[in-house]
């Protein structure tokens, strides 16, 4: 069992959550594409964003780099006042266990663990004792409405339920960020409806910030800020109330 | 991790059912193959050892043929009283090893002779057990013990008499007569057609050596103590014009075909361990690259690369527990079947010429080597999940999460 690990970077007072700081990325190989062109962002706490653009925009590159699970080419990503993209292997895999959520258009459960297990994972990677990491995955499947699916595996449940899971595995180590790459993707239309009102809930009642990708208008028009991108660079942004 | 890996083994269930047999069944294999020759070794040491040569001898020393010693022991009482006094000795026994000729009226055959103390030959060798008509030799006769072979060549009977002649003490050749008491059947071509067994103390007379032996023998209660009663008699007897040979000295050959079988025996489980981590290795890349995307999903989730590296190997130790348990399992009852049914080699017949030696093998466990086999069949399992773990630990989380 691994021991609780420690913050691997040193918050800075008073600077956002997230900033992409002029960050570009080229994929090498024979014709080197560029995915991202020098897109510099913010995000802020408690932000329920959206990343819109058709597909090949970056916006899937960009959530990437923002979640460490890619290095930028050029330019940096910080967070919360820090340059986490250049902290090693080990150390981004502890940053992302404390920091970070995610919830991906596939869903991605582990098909051999139950809705259950899959939700304690992140806190059995932090070294979270089993009462205690059976306790907040329960809650955390509670928040999301499938709590009553917790003994079963992903294969026995609908699309709709394991994104719900997927979402209670993102948010169960009370990140300060979830990141979800077109998350409604793979969704009918009324149960991806359904999800972006967890989410939103999510946002609103427990404060967590939210950062998803989606080409979807109906989706967009659900986020109180939309960063428009096209051909890996970001072409407008528009901001509104909240619902 | 324990739990997750132990589902993943799982996962594909038929897959990791065939490893587990090839697992298996290669260390029950590789323990049959142990068993077989240990078994084999030890039955032609016992048998050897048990049919002529005693595990030790104490012979003259200038003698240079160990098997038929070329000169005798004037007096043996020493060394007798030596070997008697170690408690690791069961019985001591003065004998003379030479050739000869023996003669009837039909015909005369060149033999080796054997005089031995008929009690005492009794505890040292089986040769009295092989009796099929009349009765072993007894103290203070003139019997005469033959193989069937022989005892039809010279067309010789039970009761009937034959001439035994070798040269004496003064270069003459020395002759007496003996009855023959018994006839013995072993299935060795060689005991059954070319020895005679006499009495000791007639013959002595017959070569005009009384009280002379060109070999003590010794029989101990455990054949792992020849080494070291050995080293204790020779200190104990440097004073006197003998040397002590154990029975590796004396059928040297067995140890070369030991050699010989062991060398086999290594190139087997070369070759069994080869498959066995070739067979583990492909399930874990398999496994591997089917599940790119879901190490990808357990980086995003905060799982370090090193962490990801143990749930692979963690994987493999468990596959190769199950094919380790399994395989010791059907190893040792496989083991324990033929220990009690026996195996029937044609090896046994060829070995049945030099000596009495039964084709039947009776499998014995030799727990060490088999224990050696289990660990390394185990760690074969852990080593092949090395490479595939090590690519698991390169793999960047952005491109594993965009594998198909």
């Amino acid at each position: 069992m691994s021991k609780p690990r420690r913050r691997v970077h040193e918050p800075v007072p008073g600077a956002p959550l997230v900033e992409a700081r002029g960050v570009e990325k080229v994929y090498p190989g024979g014709a080197k594409v560029a995915a991202l062109r020098g897109v510099s962002l913010t995000v802020g706490r408690g932000e329920f964003t959206a990343l819109a653009g058709p597909s090949g925009s970056g916006k899937s590159t960009l959530l990437n780099l923002i979640g460490t699970l890619d290095r930028p080419t050029k330019g940096e990503i910080l967070y919360e006042g820090a340059a986490v993209s250049r902290l090693g292997a080990e150390q981004l895999s502890d940053f992302r266990l404390r920091a970070l959520g995610f919830v991906f258009q596939a869903y991605n459960l582990i098909p051999v663990l139950t809705a259950v297990e899959n939700v304690e994972y992140p806190l059995v990677l932090q070294g979270a004792g089993p009462a205690e990491r059976r306790r907040e995955a329960l809650e955390a499947l509670r928040w999301v409405g499938v709590a009553d699916q917790a003994d079963r595996r992903p294969d026995l449940l609908s699309g709709g339920q394991q994104q719900r899971v997927a979402v209670a595995r993102a948010i169960v180590h009370r990140p300060a960020l979830v990141l979800a790459d077109e998350p409604t993707a793979n969704l009918d239309s009324k149960t991806g409806a359904a999800l972006l009102d967890l989410m939103e809930r999510l946002n609103r009642e427990h404060g967590l910030t939210f950062l998803f990708s989606s080409h979807d208008p109906a989706v967009l028009s659900r986020a109180r800020r939309v960063v428009r991108l096209q051909d890996g660079e970001m072409t407008g942004e528009e901001t509104r109330g909240a619902p | 991790m324990l739990r997750l890996a132990w589902r993943n083994v799982w996962r594909n269930r038929r897959r990791s059912l065939i490893n587990v047999a090839a697992m298996g069944f290669g260390l029950a294999a590789i323990m049959f193959g142990q068993s077989l020759m240990r078994s084999l070794q030890g039955q032609l040491v016992e048998k050897s050892t048990g049919s002529i040569t005693g595990h030790l001898q104490v012979q003259e020393r200038r003698s240079e043929e160990p098997k038929m010693p070329d000169r005798f022991i004037k007096n043996p009482k020493p060394v007798e009283a030596a070997a008697s006094a170690d408690p690791r000795v069961l019985v001591e026994e003065g004998r003379i090893h030479m050739t000869g000729l023996i003669s009837t009226p039909a015909t005369s055959v060149g033999v080796l002779i054997c005089a031995v103390s008929p009690d005492k030959e009794r505890v040292v060798t089986d040769m009295s057990r092989y009796v099929t008509t009349g009765t072993y030799l007894r103290d203070g006769t003139k019997d005469l013990y033959l193989g069937e072979k022989l005892a039809r060549r010279l067309d010789l009977r039970l009761g009937e008499k034959a001439v035994l002649m070798a040269q004496a003490a003064d270069g003459s050749m020395g002759a007496d007569v003996f009855r023959l008491v018994g006839i013995f059947k072993t299935g060795s071509e060689s005991f059954d057609g070319q020895i005679a067994y006499v009495p000791l103390k007639p013959f002595q007379e017959l070569l005009g050596r009384p009280g002379q032996v060109n070999n003590v023998v010794l029989k101990l209660k455990d054949i792992d103590d020849a080494d070291a009663v050995r080293d204790r008699l020779e200190s104990r007897l440097k004073d006197q014009p003998v040397k002590v040979l154990t029975w590796k000295n004396i059928d040297h050959e067995i140890l070369g075909v030991q050699a010989f079988q062991d060398a086999i025996l290594d190139i087997v489980l070369i070759v069994v361990f080869g498959v066995v981590a070739l067979g583990i290795l492909n399930t874990q890349l398999m496994s591997l690259f089917e599940r790119v995307r879901e190490f990808g999903v357990l980086m995003a989730v905060g799982a370090r690369p090193r962490w990801v590296m143990r749930l692979i190997v963690t994987e493999s130790a468990l596959l190769g527990a199950v094919g380790t348990a399994f395989g010791a399992a059907a190893g040792a009852a496989l083991i324990a079947h033929f220990g009690r049914t026996g195996l029937h080699l044609p090896v046994g017949d060829a070995f049945s010429y030099f000596l009495p030696f039964p084709a039947v093998i009776y499998m014995r466990p030799s727990w060490g080597a088999h224990a050696l086999a289990c660990a390394a069949v185990f760690a074969v399992a852990i080593l092949a999940a090395l490479p595939p773990a090590l690519r698991a630990g390169r793999l960047k989380p952005a491109e594993a999460l965009r594998h198909v």
